[in-house]
């Protein structure tokens, strides 16, 4: 591959499309092939031999792909618009019923979000051009692609729907850069969710799309979220850690507070590098001092992650563990000094009276606490039977 | 030359080809960069010295690319020429269509058939983007300088007059003519420090608006409206500061004011939480931080505290939460303190709600809450109701942001001086 002549190669593309080799022919239109190594397929000017042995649309859509390498050494920002080129010939063709169109699709559309990327980067340290610009445009020619296969009518075996969730999975990877272009994920999903496809994508693809709808079930407090992340970390393979990890990072969060029995073992924490999650699981069994700490320890990481806000979430939690350890009384009527007491020794700054009868009231009203606050008599009197209901019984 | 023999190419495919090779082509040609870069670099014409001319034209190529990007943009920038604060060509227009506002005429003249139009008080009017119109006409469009000038006219005239009643139609006015400034800004492709200035101003006006106009029937002020401008306002100044090179010394405060107006809404959160460090611990915003993060934990009493420490116009940023906060905190008092014998004192009460005992009272019996003529309340988790449509006033319970106003003018808040 790495020394075959320009023909040999236009041959070989040629070839494959006669022949209806998706997979061959994307793996030649693809950067992670070999053959982008080639210096013998860097030309000058490529479109007049492209346009001798292959056929339109494909000529030009060649030529454009071997610019994109000829200039990817030195500037990504090149090689993103030579590869929207690529792209938009791809779309061209899309729409004739053409099979095995999608590995090439698949190929070049990761191409281009990955030059997007790069080239964003490019700019951003040159100090240039609007940042988002280039994956905003990335994500319109993706966009329009995954209409073109929404809408396609072939049979099942041909349809170009087997394409929607690897699309939507790229054009999630751009969303996710920007909280404010999170609604965008709205209509990719509702589509995926009523095409009769639904279950039949290949694992990876599904494990990456459920990622992914499960962040964003998590950004709207839909309690989906845990579902659907479990299933990705579940299926996610054994080897790929990484992925893991960053499944993880999201479900621990959103377990520990749906499901505060299931707190992490440290040792899972341990193989999977989130010691930083170790203290606040240690801490929400009632330490809210420790979690204080813990949380502002960690800050940077938590807020880059986006799971800062959810994370104090857990404070109300520990409230109710803080006060259910602390006053395991014989008395069901426990004065509310002894709350203060409890939350001075947690060292939390100015609070007083009024703001444990507010948390209180806080916790009744969620549930966590059987009981009323007594004013008259500044107590709180539970329920003689179960005054702290088990927290996964409370929503 | 590579670029015309590719244009030639081109040209001769869409001849042949059809449609979409004109998009293609619309594609290369709008792609500048293309043109300026194919042309210097080395390696596309003397393959033999292809390392050594890469190197040399690679720099070249940069210096280059970055003028060719700076003309690109001054010259897409359709020029501002317009000195006065309305075009003459519109000022003449409406006054012979008799389409003056009353704030624009000559005084005395407001009674004539056609008033006559005072060039010093005529402001360009927001008009709507239409085909066949051409909004770039220099002489209609006024550069960064004026539109500052228009907008302290309309702040400190206008706005901040104390003789032009009712101050709705000094809002609409405002509100008008502050839409056809961002207008101009956008069709000029302003950015950086010139944005900024107006933006900010134009921020507090409408940040103190929606809370003078508080309660005024929906035809004279939409609160929805008011709403949706003032965040794509605040978006746009957050945009600014990220993405200019400053300093911005101001930005400490709309951050802060931002974040009192979307209290409790993760996104806005989330970008003050990814603010850097030394903005994060400034007094102000851990101030609101706090704030909001009582009012996410549903810790209203402490929440009503620290409202106490903001000042006017973060205060009336943050008002039309008030509501909200008021009605959590009664809803779970009356689920907290729901039992047969519950006596709560009033005035305690209202010390919480931040308000006066008789208003605590008033706001009790909206929500469906006993008091005994004791001036004791009886919170009751089955008594709690949702108040009908129209029956919470939300003026009635400003005090906590009248009282800070004191002896501020209008002007002096929407300038910054709180």
């Amino acid at each position: 591959m790495a020394h075959i002549t320009i023909n040999q190669y236009l041959q070989q593309i040629n070839q494959a499309i006669e022949n209806h080799e998706g997979s061959f022919c994307a793996e030649l239109l693809s950067f992670k092939h070999p053959h982008v190594a080639n210096p013998r397929l860097q030309l000058a000017s490529p479109e007049e031999k492209c346009q001798q042995i292959l056929e339109p649309p494909y000529d030009e859509m060649v030529a454009a792909h071997l610019c994109t390498y000829a200039v990817a050494n030195h500037d990504f920002v090149e090689a993103y618009k030579f590869q929207t080129l690529v792209v938009s010939f791809l779309r061209a063709f899309q729409s004739h019923k053409e099979e095995n169109a999608l590995p090439v699709m698949s190929a070049v559309t990761l191409d281009l979000r990955i030059f997007a990327n790069n080239a964003e980067q490019q700019l951003q340290k040159k100090g240039k051009g609007q940042p988002g610009e280039m994956l905003e445009k990335a994500a319109e020619q993706l966009m329009s692609c995954f209409r073109v296969c929404a809408s396609d009518r072939a049979g099942i075996d041909d349809s170009k729907k087997w394409g929607m969730m690897f699309l939507s999975n790229q054009l999630f990877k751009i969303y996710f850069k920007q909280i404010n272009k999170l609604h965008l994920c709205k209509p990719l999903i509702r589509a995926i969710d009523s095409s009769n496809l639904k279950n039949e994508y290949s694992p990876a693809q599904k494990v990456t799309y459920k990622y992914y709808v499960g962040r964003k079930a998590m950004f709207d407090s839909d309690f989906k979220t845990e579902e659907l992340l479990s299933f990705a970390f579940d299926r996610c393979h054994r080897s790929s850690q990484k992925n893991k990890r960053m499944i993880l990072i999201y479900l621990l969060p959103v377990k520990m507070l749906l499901f505060q029995g299931h707190m992490p073992t440290h040792q899972l924490l341990r193989k999977y590098d989130l010691i930083q999650f170790a203290d606040v699981t240690k801490a929400v069994e009632g330490n809210l001092l420790l979690l204080n700490e813990a949380l502002s320890k960690h800050e940077t990481f938590f807020i880059r992650c986006g799971i800062f806000l959810i994370l104090e979430k857990l404070k109300i939690i520990t409230y109710r563990n803080l006060f259910k350890k602390y006053l395991l009384l014989k008395t069901h009527q426990l004065p509310l000094d002894a709350f203060l007491v409890a939350l001075r020794m947690m060292q939390v700054e100015d609070v007083d009276i009024d703001e444990v009868q507010c948390l209180l009231a806080n916790l009744i009203y969620m549930g966590h606490i059987k009981g009323y606050i007594s004013h008259q008599h500044q107590k709180l009197v539970v329920s003689k039977q179960n005054p702290f209901p088990p927290l996964s019984s409370v929503s | 030359m590579l670029f015309e023999q590719q244009s030639e190419y081109f040209f001769v495919c869409i001849l042949n080809k059809g449609n979409y090779f004109n998009h293609l082509l619309n594609l290369f040609l709008n792609s500048t960069q293309l043109q300026s870069s194919r042309a210097p670099s080395g390696g596309w014409r003397s393959p033999r010295n292809k390392q050594q001319c890469q190197n040399q034209s690679k720099t070249q190529k940069n210096e280059v690319e970055a003028e060719d990007q700076e003309k690109e943009i001054k010259e897409m920038a359709p020029r501002a020429s317009c000195q006065t604060m309305c075009p003459a060509q519109e000022l003449w227009n409406r006054e012979s269509q008799n389409r003056l506002h009353c704030f624009e005429v000559v005084p005395g003249t407001e009674s004539f058939r056609k008033p006559k139009g005072d060039p010093l008080r005529a402001v360009k009017e927001y008009s709507r983007p239409a085909a066949g119109k051409d909004v770039t006409k220099p002489s209609y469009l006024r550069p960064p300088d004026v539109l500052l000038k228009t907008v302290c006219y309309l702040i400190d005239e206008i706005a901040g007059s104390t003789s032009l009643h009712p101050w709705t139609e000094v809002y609409s006015f405002v509100f008008d003519r502050l839409r056809s400034v961002k207008q101009d800004m956008i069709i000029q492709r302003l950015s950086g420090k010139d944005c900024v200035a107006i933006l900010e101003l134009t921020v507090r006006f409408h940040i103190y608006a929606s809370y003078r106009l508080c309660g005024e029937p929906l035809r004279i002020f939409d609160p929805r409206i008011n709403d949706t401008h003032l965040q794509e306002y605040l978006n746009w100044l957050f945009d600014c500061y990220k993405t200019g090179t400053g300093p911005y010394p101001n930005q400490e405060e709309f951050q802060t004011l931002g974040l009192l107006y979307n209290l409790g809404s993760s996104p806005a959160t989330q970008d003050v939480l990814e603010l850097p460090e030394r903005l994060r611990q400034t007094p102000s915003l851990k101030l609101a931080l706090a704030i909001n993060q009582a009012f996410l934990e549903g810790n209203h009493v402490h929440l009503l505290r620290l409202v106490q420490k903001l000042d006017f116009l973060q205060t009336c940023a943050l008002h039309r939460h008030l509501v909200t906060c008021r009605r959590h905190l009664l809803l779970i008092y009356s689920h907290g303190y729901h039992s047969r014998n519950c006596r709560f004192p009033l005035d305690r009460l209202a010390q919480l709600l931040s308000l006066e005992p008789s208003l605590t009272a008033e706001l009790c019996q909206v929500y469906g809450i006993e008091v005994n003529q004791h001036n004791q309340v009886l919170f009751s988790k089955s008594a709690f109701t949702e108040p009908e449509q129209g029956e919470l006033d939300c003026k009635l319970y400003h005090s906590i942001v009248s009282e800070k106003q004191r002896g501020l003018t209008v002007k002096s808040i929407i300038h910054g001086c709180t």
